[in-house]
């Protein structure tokens, strides 16, 4: 009985000792790390995005918006969102159009979000590229996010708001590249009277257009 | 005197053939008397092929001459055939016009006004219809017979372009411009004719006369530009020692001359790089290494990298030269034949003081290779063992008669599509061309590959000498004592990653774009020679 018990504690002390050794010979057998060093093909420092977008979190419309915004890159890994505006449209969700018909809600009850500004900070920490069909090399980065952006609402007016989030950006050559933003955004619950916290999400899509980074 | 001689053989051919204008030749495959039964002797062999078969058993080895069908009776040709050919080929119907064209050469004399302009554009006709070869004899034949000066000139110019693609070397080069007059040719093609009668003699060790042949060249063209690099090629292969310095100039210029094929551009580049390692000029090497211009997965790549690690490894660039035999390593380079390779890992290693790993590299060699070093030592057919046979025939003139060989496979499969079309004495008569061709392209693919089978053999053994002495001297480093307050000796400076490079950790994937950057990182274990 005591044997049996002792077993798995010989098996777990077997492997845990075995490891370090395993390593040893492995590195004596292939020493040395090897790396493909090799020059970033697309470099950024001015940027200027063109973004199509929706706010989708609202279960009573779904905001449409356009924006144009610029970005300062410092180096390859940290850039700064200098401004950035967007202005929106509301569709309205069938929910709401329910809520006016069927119970009085009036049309004026919903506070839609009608344009905004803000200004992030980016950091970029993960650089790759993707094999496509194994035909050819795409060469993209993920990026996070954090910033601040002030709000105009239909009925509570200008309110501040902090955001973060992250995206993506695949490269199309040195000047055009795409990219795709997430943003959280909370609103603060200053000015036009409200009381609580807002939350907007922010789904884009940008044409970046990129100048003076590779030369 | 072997001038004179084969100026006046050709002198009595031409007198035989002034003595019988209206002959027309014999058929040059089959041997059939000419249809209307004129008694002509047949002059040389139509593609080489007939020629060989002709010498006997001595000269094509293959013995493949096929049984000569009886001769169809003459049959009565209206001239309008010719006119209906040549109607169907100018309306790019090759395919039609061809077994017209076919019908008329085998049924009018060789003085019929139009029989030399028929053999043209059959030519014409089977080379549109990729039948490249057989396009070729007969074009050869024009030029052989020369009975109508303006084709002739038109036909030779073909059989110029032909000589860009694989060809019959000795029906086109040898049997027809090097053996051509060339007192009435065009400007364009006597040079041709010169710089391959230049090379002929260059062969067989007429360097004075290779001289005069190119001394005729018009200066700046691609010609010229190609005799001065076979004669620098010849000059070097003759030097043993002591190699003019100018000889490297004057190969670094050839390197720049566009009118010299990629190809050629680039062994003149790599003759500039290798007798500049000779001499010890490591950075000058390595700067005409990255002149040459391939692309990064073609075939002479591996044996470019290989060397560019050597380059490096004597200057100093262990790190860099051991990223190179990663790149070797790929996929795409895993099968070269490469035996240095596993030579030069050794050595890397044994210089960091990584004597295991410096073993087992050198050990590779011997293991990655045994069935060769086997096959060597029990004085097998080499030419079966499938590593030396594959670097045997990936170069120069192997390389060469192999892709004969294969685009004669390829046009002979392409024959057979046209079995309907071209009737049954055309079919005949082609599948007899490409039979013999074929026979002939083999035996000079086997001679060839028999003598750089060889030479790969030889690279290998030296190099698996080579291992042996360093595994000897490995093992012995092994058991080297470590004296007392040994230090271990100063790293070497490894490059700092730049602010605009990116580093992606090889994890034994291959990526193509990362061939070439490939850096290798591994400290000395080396100790101070100086420790007590």
């Amino acid at each position: 009985m005591s044997r049996l018990c002792a077993l798995p504690s010989f098996v777990a002390l077997a492997l845990v000792v075995s490891a370090p050794a395993f390593a040893q010979t492995q590195e004596l057998e292939n020493p040395g790390v090897t790396a493909a060093v090799q020059d970033r093909p697309y470099r950024l420092l001015h940027e200027l995005d063109l973004w199509f977008g929706v706010l989708p979190l609202d279960a009573f419309y779904t905001g449409i918006y356009a924006q144009v915004g610029y970005v300062y890159h410092f180096t390859d890994r940290f850039a700064w969102q200098v401004g950035r505006g967007a202005y929106g449209l509301a569709a309205r969700s069938s929910l709401r159009g329910e809520l006016e018909r069927n119970f009085g809600v009036q049309p004026t009850a919903n506070d839609e979000v009608q344009f905004f500004v803000g200004s992030d900070v980016m950091w970029k920490p993960f650089y790759g590229k993707l094999a496509v069909m194994n035909r050819a090399v795409i060469h993209g980065e993920i990026h996070l996010l954090a910033g601040a952006t002030l709000f105009r609402f239909t009925n509570s007016g200008f309110r501040p708001g902090i955001n973060i989030g992250g995206g993506g950006r695949i490269f199309v050559n040195k000047y055009v590249s795409f990219r795709l933003d997430i943003t959280h955004n909370v609103v603060l619950p200053t000015g036009g009277g409200t009381t609580s916290f807002g939350n907007v999400l922010t789904v884009n899509l940008a044409l970046a257009l990129n100048f003076g980074g590779n030369d | 005197m072997l001038r004179l001689l084969a100026c006046a053989t050709t002198l009595a051919a031409a007198l035989s053939h002034a003595q019988q204008p209206a002959a027309k030749p014999a058929d040059p495959v089959t041997g059939e008397a000419p249809a209307e039964a004129t008694p002509a002797p047949a002059p040389a062999a139509d593609g080489g092929v007939a020629a060989a078969a002709a010498m006997g058993g001595g000269s094509t080895g293959t013995g493949a001459a096929p049984v000569a069908a009886p001769p169809p009776p003459p049959k009565k040709i209206d001239p309008k055939l010719f006119d209906d050919a040549l109607n169907d080929y100018f309306a790019g119907n090759p395919k039609a016009a061809a077994p017209k064209l076919f019908d008329y050469t085998e049924n009018v004399p060789s003085t019929d006004e139009n029989y030399a302009w028929a053999q043209f554009f059959l030519a014409r006709s089977l080379i549109e219809l990729k039948l490249h070869h057989a396009g070729a004899v007969y074009l050869s034949r024009i030029a052989r017979e020369r009975t109508n000066p303006q084709v002739l000139t038109r036909a030779l110019e073909e059989l110029q372009q032909l000589t860009d693609r694989p060809h019959d070397e000795a029906m086109i080069d040898e049997q027809v411009f090097g053996a051509l007059d060339l007192g009435f040719l065009s400007e364009d093609v006597a040079g041709y004719a010169h710089y391959q009668q230049g090379l002929v003699d260059l062969r067989v060790g007429n360097e004075r006369w290779a001289t005069t042949h190119f001394s005729k060249l018009p200066e700046g063209s691609t010609e010229a530009s190609r005799a001065k690099y076979a004669m620098l090629v010849t000059r070097l292969k003759q030097a043993r020692k002591d190699l003019p310095k100018e000889m490297v100039d004057q190969f670094f210029e050839l390197a720049k001359d566009e009118k010299l094929t990629r190809e050629a551009r680039n062994d003149a580049m790599l003759a500039v790089a290798r007798l500049r390692y000779e001499a010890g000029d490591f950075p000058g090497a390595l700067e005409a290494y990255n002149l040459v211009k391939l692309g990064p997965l073609e075939p002479g790549r591996a044996a470019l990298y290989l060397e560019e690690a050597w380059t490096r490894y004597q200057l100093g660039q262990v790190h860099a030269a051991m990223g190179l035999l990663t790149t070797l390593d790929a996929p795409s380079f895993r099968e070269e034949f490469l035996p240095d390779k596993f030579l030069l890992k050794a050595l890397i290693y044994r210089d960091l003081c990584h004597y295991l790993p410096a073993k087992r590299s050198a050990k590779e060699l011997t293991r990655r290779y045994a069935e060769s070093l086997d096959a060597v030592r029990e004085r097998d057919d080499l030419t079966r063992d499938p590593r030396l046979l594959r670097a045997a025939s990936a170069r120069g003139s192997t390389q060469r008669a192999r892709k004969f060989l294969e685009s004669l496979e390829l046009e002979g499969e392409q024959l057979g599509r046209y079995a309907g079309t071209f009737g049954e004495r055309m079919f005949g008569y082609m599948t007899r061309v490409y039979d013999l061709a074929r026979a002939e392209a083999v035996r000079v693919y086997q001679r060839r590959l028999q003598e750089s089978v060889r030479v790969e053999a030889d690279k290998l053994l030296r190099a698996a000498e080579q291992v042996r002495l360093m595994e000897y001297e490995v093992g012995l480093k092994l058991y080297e004592r470590v004296k007392k307050g040994s230090k271990l000796v100063a790293l070497i400076e490894e490059e700092a990653l730049k602010s605009n490079q990116v580093s992606f950790k090889f994890a034994d994937e291959y990526w193509n774009d990362e061939l070439r950057t490939y850096r290798f990182s591994l400290k000395s274990r080396c100790i101070e020679e100086t420790a007590r």
